[in-house]
């Protein structure tokens, strides 16, 4: 707001309190003042309202007195009006305070790992940045509430239809349009054009299809990297030898091929009970070795690695949706979303009393999908 | 004065030669944007999406997306000679050696968990208050969509770090993908480049999560606040507000100045954040590894719901011909959220339909007074908090000491019995306010005074409900009271005319409270009110639509 000189003795509030009606307030304004006297009258709604009779309300509150305009969020003394400024630039200078601090941190606190610096380099950022936009945030939000004049305005709508007249010119110009296309009549033309447009789609299926290696889908997805003598060895690469696990004792395995600690389909879980308590299916009995029984990690819920093992129930739960396998019973589900058995991997022990593999998995390790039968 | 006089002519001026833009501007700048504090809602939105360009900017200057295998020689000493790939190893260096990279990533981070409450907390005012009526009906489409598409931006953001946690994630979203029927392998080994985990999924995934998903968010949001621009916002009804006005401020320097002090504000309490309150300390996981998982595996907050949901569903697969369907995972994942948003962007035209209701609306309802759609919002709450919940149903079945087994068949239990119920109490719920408020209309607030009639009756003197928050129950002119006191004063406004009143059907859309409803009406309503609310409703309705528009 700008005020001229000769005024500037006077408090602001009492100012604009008395400035003239006509500039506080237009004719559509029913409390504060309106938007803009001329907007209403270059509209075309205020033309349609009437004639709708709508209207009218606007026109009879041209004629009701104005209220004043309400500026009693405004300071009502030069003296507040004074403390209300200067709380704004406080919050203004606290903000140059934070850029400070936030550059004086940036380029003077160590923040290598392990230097002393480290931890409260993050946080320092964090408390200066917080203050300068705070301090920015926070002083122009007070100032548009404690200094600004913001009494409540006044505005119409604007109808959204035309009238009756422009919409079928509008059809009509279209239907006009269609029609000189030549398409609604060519019956040839309308077809090689559907048919030409048509093929256009298929152009970027070789691209698509180039994306991935789809060669051989159904075989990569139904193996894995154990063969038959393939060692089982750990994550570190070390083979296991039968007695390396007690009773009760896990291990996870890997195929002891190239990269196979990296092989997304091929971690198993190894597992050693009493030989009593493994009530394995008739064909899979054969599969296990002194009560050494392996499974694939592989959830086949989600893909999720299930690999805690609770000894006492011999239970296998994957700690991603909570589905719980038997492990003595062949990694049967005993509960949860996942719907089969984890595959059981078939092992044997070599001369050198190495565990090694009887082959790949029997089915499809990991998550169900269309062609898995 | 004389020289800001100079400054503002030669602007418009020079505008105006060159655009022909000052009346558009001048227009622009008184343009009325009416004040309530849940339309702050879209706009915490609209900032943290600025904050999230802004710092996702410079965390893709160090970037690397790649599985590539390397050996980390940073300086964070525990991880020191592990093998890793160049994305984890590239989020480790943002991390600790790239100075202030820790809080941009973490800004980044809480901004993308604020992006998608504001949004869904926008929706929800949006829904409750039927802001998405005619005309509105395609702005509520776009919000769907850009909901739908920060779930996927977060997703693919939370993927790249390719740690521990987000690596898992990865790969359950790999399992959904192959769960589709036909198309599910082809699809896997399209986005992968094989077979899983393949080489080039972050590469593609990080296109995607830099260009691709930020430009559809960006032009959405042009195009929905455009929109807004254009069919002005909507606004409650109270004092002078009528379907054919905007009562609020201007848009300068008010409005301007406190919409862009609370961009400052947003930013500065996701500053705040950033640097106080650690987020996704990726250093902790580790790097991915197929064979290993943390148990409490979480997903980021948005993603919970479909957490859940795979963990409540019961583990249907169908095997036939040759052919598996995985209804476990497909149900849960990709079913599920298909029906919920294409029933979410139909709304505005069920409930059309399902109302006859083809009318303008630029005034909100207050909640209690639509019922039915009240009620299924709050089912939909119900039913999506449960999700969430259940999502959750390990950690806090072990924070509890709950059976973990226990938790999922109460979960599957709520799901059924809970949302139902919500409905029910949820529409009741909001009869009962309705009564409440024609109790306050007609007889106006308890004032206390207990009066002593000459015949001995014993009567309590009511005050007349002030005018103002007459206006606000959305009535369209003051009420004759039926009352002890004298009547209202300060009617300093002209009495506009009645609101538009949607047509009445099956319960669905109850108008707001007309003058019709004579006094001694609503004193029966008020008292049947405890009894049998459901069993007036037609009476309601009648006494409703028996008043002519006005």
């Amino acid at each position: 707001m700008s005020n001229p000189p000769s005024d500037a003795d006077r408090p602001l509030a009492d100012q604009l309190s008395s400035r003239p009606p006509d500039e506080a307030s237009g004719p559509g304004d029913t409390r504060g003042s309106s938007v803009d006297q001329d907007e209403f009258q270059n509209t075309d709604s205020r033309a349609q309202l009437q004639a709708e009779g709508r209207g009218e309300a606007q026109l009879d509150s041209s004629k009701t007195p104005e209220p004043a305009p309400d500026y009693s969020h405004l300071p009502p003394s030069d003296r507040d009006w004074n403390i209300a400024e200067r709380k704004v630039a406080g919050l203004f200078f606290l903000a140059v305070l934070g850029v400070l601090g936030f550059l004086v941190t940036f380029f003077a606190v160590e923040q290598e790992f392990g230097q002393p610096g480290n931890v409260y380099f993050t946080p320092l950022l964090g408390i200066f940045m917080t203050m300068a936009l705070g301090g920015v945030g926070a002083g122009t939000v007070l100032w548009a509430k404690l200094l600004m004049v913001d009494e409540e305005a006044v505005q119409e709508r604007h109808p959204f239809g035309s009238d009756p007249d422009e919409r079928a010119a509008t059809a009509k110009a279209l239907r006009q349009g269609i029609e000189d296309t030549g398409l609604p009549r060519r019956k040839l033309l309308r077809r090689s054009l559907m048919l030409g447009a048509g093929s256009l789609a298929l152009l970027p299926l070789p691209f698509l299809g180039f994306l991935g290696r789809f060669q051989h889908k159904e075989r990569v997805l139904a193996t894995t990297s154990w063969r038959e003598g393939v060692r089982l060895i750990r994550q570190n690469g070390t083979p296991v030898k039968l007695g390396d696990l007690q009773i009760g004792g896990v291990e996870s395995v890997f195929p002891d091929v190239e990269h196979g600690t990296l092989k997304a389909d091929s971690p198993a879980l190894l597992i050693r009970m009493r030989p009593e308590d493994l009530q394995l299916p008739a064909e899979q009995q054969e599969w296990a070795y002194q009560g050494h029984v392996v499974y694939s990690s592989i959830c086949t819920h989600l893909g999720c690695p299930v690999k805690l093992y609770e000894q006492q129930t011999h239970n296998l739960l994957c700690p991603c949706h909570q589905s719980i396998f038997k492990a003595s019973t062949g990694a049967t589900v005993i509960f949860g979303p996942a719907a089969r058995a984890l595959p059981q991997l078939a092992i044997s022990v070599d001369d050198e009393g190495y565990f090694v593999a009887g082959g790949d998995f029997a089915e499809s390790i990991g998550p169900s999908y269309w062609e898995r039968g | 004065m004389s020289h800001l006089e100079k400054v503002t002519d030669t602007t418009a001026g020079w505008m105006d030669e060159r655009l022909g833009a000052a009346g558009y501007v001048r227009k622009s700048l008184n343009k009325v944007f009416p004040d309530h504090w849940s339309f702050m809602l879209g706009e915490i939105a609209l900032y943290s999406f600025i904050i999230l360009l802004l710092t996702g900017t410079y965390l893709s200057f160090f970037y690397t997306p790649s599985l590539t295998e390397v050996v980390y020689d940073g300086s964070y000493i525990p991880l020191k000679g592990v093998t890793m790939s160049q994305a984890y190893e590239s989020t480790l260096f943002i991390s600790f050696d790239v100075r202030g990279g820790l809080i941009m990533r973490q800004i980044h981070h809480w901004a993308a968990l604020l992006f998608l409450a504001a949004i869904v907390v926008h929706l929800l005012r949006v829904f409750f208050t039927g802001a998405f009526r005619k005309p509105r009906e395609l702005n509520w489409v776009i919000g769907v969509l850009l909901l739908i598409l920060g779930l996927l931006e977060g997703f693919a953001g939370y993927s790249l770090p390719d740690d521990l946690l987000s690596g898992t994630g990865a790969r359950i979203f790999h399992g959904i993908i192959l769960s589709v029927p036909v198309i599910g392998s082809w699809a896997t080994f399209l986005i992968y480049g094989g077979e899983y985990p393949g080489t080039e999924f972050l590469d593609r995934l990080y296109a995607l999560h830099i260009f691709v998903v930020p430009l559809a968010i960006l032009g959405l949001i042009t195009f929905h606040m455009l929109m807004i621009w254009y069919q002005k916002h909507t606004q409650f009804a109270g004092p002078g507000r009528t379907e054919d006005n905007v009562v609020g401020s201007r848009f300068f320097p008010a409005y301007a100045a406190k919409a862009g002090g609370f961009f400052f504000l947003v930013f500065a309490v996701l500053a705040a954040l950033g640097g106080l309150a650690q987020i996704n300390p990726i250093w902790m996981y580790g790097p991915y590894n197929a064979s290993q998982v943390t148990a409490g595996s979480q997903p980021d907050w948005y993603i919970g719901f479909l957490d859940g949901s795979l963990r409540l569903m019961p583990n249907w697969e169908l095997s036939a011909l040759g052919y598996t369907v995985p209804f476990n995972v497909l149900l849960p994942t990709v079913i599920m959220p298909g029906v919920i948003f294409v029933a979410m962007m139909l709304y505005p035209w069920i409930e059309a339909r399902r109302t006859g209701d083809r009318a303008y609306h630029n005034l909100l309802d207050r909640p209690r007074d639509v019922p039915v759609r009240t009620g299924i919002g709050a089912m939909s709450v119900a039913f999506y908090v449960i999700l969430v919940i259940a999502g959750g149903n390990d950690v806090i079945a072990s924070v509890f000491q709950v059976n973990v087994n226990t938790m999922t068949i109460a979960g599957r239990i709520a799901l059924i019995v809970v949302p139902p119920l919500v409905y029910v109490i949820t529409k009741r719920w909001c009869l009962a306010l309705q009564h409440n408020d024609e109790e306050l209309l007609h007889h106006g607030i308890e004032s206390g005074t207990i009066r002593r009639l000459p015949s001995g009756e014993f009567v309590e003197e009511t005050v007349p409900l002030p005018l103002v928050y007459q206006l606000s129950l959305g009535v369209a002119e003051p009420e004759p009271q039926d009352h002890h006191s004298p009547a209202p004063v300060g009617t300093g406004f002209e009495k506009k005319p009645a609101l538009e009143r949607a047509p009445d059907k099956d319960g669905f859309f109850r108008p707001r409270r007309s003058a019709s409803n004579g006094s001694a009406n609503g004193s029966s309503n008020g008292k049947a009110n405890g009894k049998r609310p459901e069993a007036e409703l037609p009476q309601l309705e009648k006494s409703g639509k028996d008043k002519p528009p006005s």
